[in-house]
């Protein structure tokens, strides 16, 4: 038992670090899909929405309903259908880093 | 915290992605040297996304011979009326300020692969480590007979921006009611699938505005059937009635010959004698520059790794855009932008030791068909099979509301703003 504890500890010591840092990688990697069609300003309710600045967990949330296509929209339900959990909230993490321009 | 399965796979490509890194080949040299030749969305994107994510730590040169861009994307509603001219012209100024790119004015005229140099006009020559191509397309002007590169100011394509955009729409302008305007379409594979429909839509709606509606316009295509037809079609009819016309092949039996100085075409069907108008947008290929470098052995286009855009010939040079064999993707500005931003990941990851992640591509193609009225065809790829293939597609569908169309040409106009923004500023 306290072998195993250990090796749970170390793996979580060693992960931990790579982890986050693949995250904002990731995250970074992945936002430059999005700013093709979403600028880092204007109002809330343009054709196409800002998407800087917002709760990570509203953010994952819209993704999360696109991805099963319980909200409109044929673009961001493609893109939303191949994010994995760990893909939206790297990309929820990145944007919501940003600040909105105003 | 839970973790289902596809996190835990994803979250294991990614560490192995990056623990792939462990000895980049040039990591330890000065400064890795990246030449992009050709400034338009795949040439621009791919300086911009180097220079911005290395912070500098890689040495990009962009080699464009325009001061301007002039993009192809919107041109059509340069032409249908819907923008201004200066709207769809970008300028070059910031990537330089804001990225320290090196901006070379100048016409990149070959690719010295031995040497890994590109040689400029006037004899100069840049060295690279890494060379990212995007010349974007070469016109075949023997793909129509009686056609010549000669004739084209005469019979306008409008397939490369400038003057030829803005003689197609001076050539409009002066088609009197009654007149008849052919287009000929290019074969596969071409830049931009719904372009020349999305053109011939522009046609018929300045014409209808403007009162002339008695003229028609006439499509001779190679193709037996093309990009969103399902959906122009049933529009044209509803909203232009019969003046758009679209011939296949099995009805107008080839293009026999073009006459430009006479005004007329010759098809196995018919004459057409006197036109108003004759848009020849002939059979394309990739830009010469990367055709005379061998990166093109089959002839047309460029063959390229889908998981990189390396050249499968040479891997020291990545091929964007239109120039180069994507798979299932279109040739459009969205996919070159997309295409870049996966070559400079790529690229960071072998110069400067940058974290690397598995590619995945994004399309939209929008089109406009009348005011408020645009349709769209898109899609999600991935790498698979060896080839760039897609995973998700999606496309309007026939009879859809007045309100989904509008906001469809919305949102192509806000992707307009943001994708050029994405680009040069």
């Amino acid at each position: 038992m306290r072998v195993a504890l250990l090796c749970v500890t170390v793996l979580l010591i060693h992960a931990t670090p790579l982890r986050a840092a693949g995250d904002i990688g990731l995250g970074q990697y992945l936002a430059a899909e999005c700013v093709s069609c979403h600028q880092p300003s204007g109002p809330r309710d343009a054709d196409i929405p800002p998407i800087v600045g917002w709760p990570e967990d509203q953010f994952v949330a819209v993704l999360s309903a696109f991805g099963r296509k319980q909200r409109d929209g044929q673009v961001m339900q493609a893109v939303a259908a191949r994010l994995s959990r760990e893909e939206m909230a790297a990309l929820a993490a990145y944007f919501g880093a940003l600040t909105p321009q105003p | 915290m839970k973790t289902s399965r596809r996190d835990l796979i994803a979250g294991t490509g990614a560490l192995l992605a990056a623990s792939t890194l462990a000895a980049p080949a040039l990591l330890g040299q000065a400064r890795p040297r990246v030449v992009v030749v050709g400034g338009g969305p795949g040439g621009a994107t791919a300086a911009k996304y180097l220079a911005r994510d290395s912070q500098n730590a890689i040495s990009v040169t962009l080699v464009e011979e325009n001061e301007t861009y002039q993009t192809c994307f919107h041109s059509n509603l340069y032409i249908g009326g819907f923008k201004r001219y200066d709207e769809i012209v970008h300028r070059y100024d910031r990537l330089a300020s804001a990225y320290g790119i090196a901006l070379v004015r100048s016409r990149a005229t070959q690719i010295d692969r031995d040497r890994k140099e590109v040689v400029l006009t006037d004899g100069g020559r840049l060295p690279y480590d890494r060379l990212v191509l995007s010349p974007g397309i070469d016109l075949n002007y023997d793909s129509v007979p009686g056609w010549s590169q000669a004739a084209e100011e005469l019979m306008p394509h409008g397939w490369k921006p400038g003057r030829q955009t803005q003689l197609i729409r001076e050539k409009l302008d002066a088609v009197p009611d009654g007149g008849t305007i052919v287009m000929i379409a290019p074969p596969n594979p071409y830049r931009c699938p719904p372009g020349p429909y999305e053109r011939a839509s522009m046609f018929a709606h300045v014409l209808k505005r403007t009162g002339r509606d008695k003229a028609r316009i006439i499509i001779l295509d190679p193709k037996d059937s093309f990009s969103k037809q399902g959906l122009f079609m049933p529009d044209w009819e509803r909203r232009y009635g019969a003046m758009i016309e679209w011939l296949g092949p099995k009805v107008h039996d080839g293009i026999t010959s073009v006459d430009p100085k006479t005004g007329t075409v010759v098809t196995g069907f018919e004459t057409y004698e006197n036109c108003a108008f004759v848009n020849v947008i002939p059979a394309q290929m990739a830009g010469a520059i990367a055709r005379d470098a061998g990166l093109a052995p089959a002839g047309g286009y460029c063959t390229i790794d889908p998981a990189t855009m390396k050249s499968v010939v040479d891997p020291t040079i990545v091929v964007l855009g239109d120039a180069c064999h994507a798979g299932d993707m279109p040739k459009s500005a969205f996919s070159a932008n997309s295409q870049a931003k996966v070559a400079a990941m790529i690229l960071r990851g072998e110069l400067v030791g940058a974290q690397t992640f598995p590619a995945r591509y994004l399309n939209t193609c929008w089109s406009l068909i009348d005011t408020d009225d645009a349709i769209k065809v898109g899609g999600r790829y991935e790498p698979r099979d060896g080839r760039i293939s897609a995973v998700e597609t999606f496309i309007s569908q026939p009879g859809e509301s007045a309100e989904t169309r509008k906001q469809t040409q919305a949102e192509n106009m806000a992707w307009y703003d943001a994708i050029c923004a994405d680009m040069f500023t």
